[in-house]
């Protein structure tokens, strides 16, 4: 046995502590060790002093708990992102903004071995927040954190309403401090001024799903309400890189014309012109043209006709016949071409010319079977009939650029009422939502 | 993955434009018939269109 002095005594182990409350008696547990500055008694809603062994009350309120409820019971532990935690606080907070009070609930967690954490609730909207490593910079606009740019969202008195648990802070019911957001989806940077003191953190947003999985709740997490300040946009992020991708495909399909147009024939295999007159045309109208050969693989054909109609009509049946398989394609075209002069001033309608695009004609020996029928104010009229053989049918590319435009436009609006939404819970509402709102106010 | 979706989406949209020009598409309506007579070439009458007699315009404003 050794003669020196006494060894020193150890530190007390950390462990968890019953007491009871000095006001009501109440048991009292303490879960965060000596990290927990003040505790609040779940029977009488004292505020003690954490660090007073005799638990001093440091403030006592009134409240109804059935109202601010907490989602998560204190004492629930989870795995956070990988990490343990304990619920060992929560408070319930409110600002007022027009006249009208909006609460939201934190919770604070709790790990011996890392830093404290913080779980906040608004219409069920959930962020996980921690105090920030490094100083932000900010100005009225924005503010910069590790190199990223925040935007100024909201600036307001936050008070807070009713507290449960433990805190590593002297929390007090009615403790009012100035609170700014800035976001950067779907981050949300805030700073907390209590008299000289400012506490800057940074939150994530998370779904409640996540949370309720994390401390492994029973039931389902309430449905958020809403877009939240720095709720991630389902599509914001795609908006630019789609207007790119729709760039580069216009440009290709402007390619695709180009070089299509080139090495289309445009082959003109039939140039006719025809008499129609009444006289002769007492037995049957119909006639075919010259035979004509369609070389190449399947591709268009396009039916040209143009008369000097005027205030008048020429409407022609035409088949385009396969004289070897039988094969036809019947379609009627019109030529008509009306003007004149009306208190409107002078008007004109329709063309003396027309043009149909045959699809897919394979390759053949065809005939045109023509049956004319004219206008009876007409006694005689010269038509043209030509063929053409693959043309390029601009119309397609027409159709190919609103079916690559329009998926751009409607995710570019579902971004755009996204943000709106985002924005319009902001100190900086959109344009039109901040003239609507002054209009309403002057109409009170 | 909107993106990706888009430019699977867009892809499909260029190759469809390119082969419908490569085998003649067109936006116009035509009907299309089989096994018509071979002695139309001979006989035009003895087709009729189903556009015959159709078109009556009368026009004009």
């Amino acid at each position: 046995m050794g003669t020196g002095a006494p060894p020193p005594p150890l530190p007390p182990k950390p462990q968890a502590k019953g007491l009871n409350c000095p006001k009501c008696g109440a048991a009292i547990t303490l879960r965060s060790f000596g990290q927990a500055v003040t505790v609040v008694c779940a029977g009488c809603h004292s505020i003690l002093d954490a660090k007073d062994p005799n638990l001093a009350i440091l403030q006592q309120f009134e409240a109804i708990t059935s109202v601010a409820k907490p989602l998560i019971p204190l004492g629930t532990r989870g795995k956070l992102r990988g990490t343990d935690y304990e619920v060992t606080g929560f408070q319930r907070r409110s600002i007022q903004v027009d006249g009208i009070t909006y609460y939201w609930h934190e919770y604070v967690l709790f790990n011996p071995y890392k830093a404290i954490r913080y779980l906040s609730e608004y219409n069920g909207h959930w962020n996980d927040i921690s105090i920030c490593k490094t100083l932000p910079t900010a100005d009225f606009s924005g503010a910069t954190y590790l190199g990223e740019n925040y935007k100024h969202f909201q600036s307001a008195e936050a008070n807070s309403d009713f507290v449960l648990g433990e805190f590593p802070w002297q929390v007090r019911v009615g403790e009012k401090a100035a609170v700014t957001d800035y976001v950067h989806p779907p981050r949300v940077l805030s700073s907390e001024k209590l008299d000289k003191e400012v506490t800057w953190s940074i939150g994530e947003y998370m779904y409640g799903r996540e949370i309720w999985d994390s401390f492994k709740l029973p039931g389902d997490p309430p449905a958020p309400m809403g877009v939240y300040e720095n709720q991630p946009s389902p599509v914001s992020l795609n908006v630019t890189g789609m207007w790119v991708a729709f760039a580069a495909f216009a440009v290709f399909l402007l390619v695709l014309m180009a070089v299509f147009d080139m090495r289309a024939k445009k082959e003109p295999v039939l140039e006719e012109t025809y008499q129609y007159n009444r006289v002769n045309a007492k037995g049957e109208p119909s006639f075919v043209s010259d035979e004509f050969a369609l070389g190449g693989g399947t591709s268009n054909v396009q039916v040209k006709t143009s008369a000097p109609v005027d205030n008048h009509w020429i409407y022609l049946n035409y088949a385009l016949i396969n004289q070897d398989t039988g094969q036809a394609w019947d379609f009627g075209r019109e030529v008509s071409y009306y003007h004149g002069y009306d208190s409107d001033g002078s008007w004109s309608e329709g063309k003396r010319t027309d043009s149909v695009v045959i699809p897919s004609v394979p390759a053949g020996h065809y005939y045109l079977r023509i049956e004319p029928e004219v206008d009876p104010m007409l006694p005689a009229i010269p038509y043209s009939v030509s063929v053409i053989r693959d043309v390029p049918v601009f119309g397609i590319y027409g159709i190919a650029f609103l079916a690559l435009l329009v998926p751009v436009v409607i995710i570019s609006f579902r971004a755009y009422t996204f943000e709106r939404s985002r924005w319009s819970e902001s100190d900086h509402p959109p344009m039109e939502l901040s003239s609507m709102s002054s209009g309403s106010g002057d109409d009170e | 993955m909107f993106r990706k979706f888009y430019l699977l989406y867009g892809a499909l949209v260029l190759s469809t434009a390119a082969f419908g020009q490569y085998r003649g598409w067109s936006l116009d309506t035509v009907n299309q018939l089989k096994n018509i007579p071979k002695s139309v070439r001979d006989n035009p009458g003895s087709y009729r269109s189903v556009y015959a007699g159709y078109h009556h315009y009368t026009g004009g404003k």
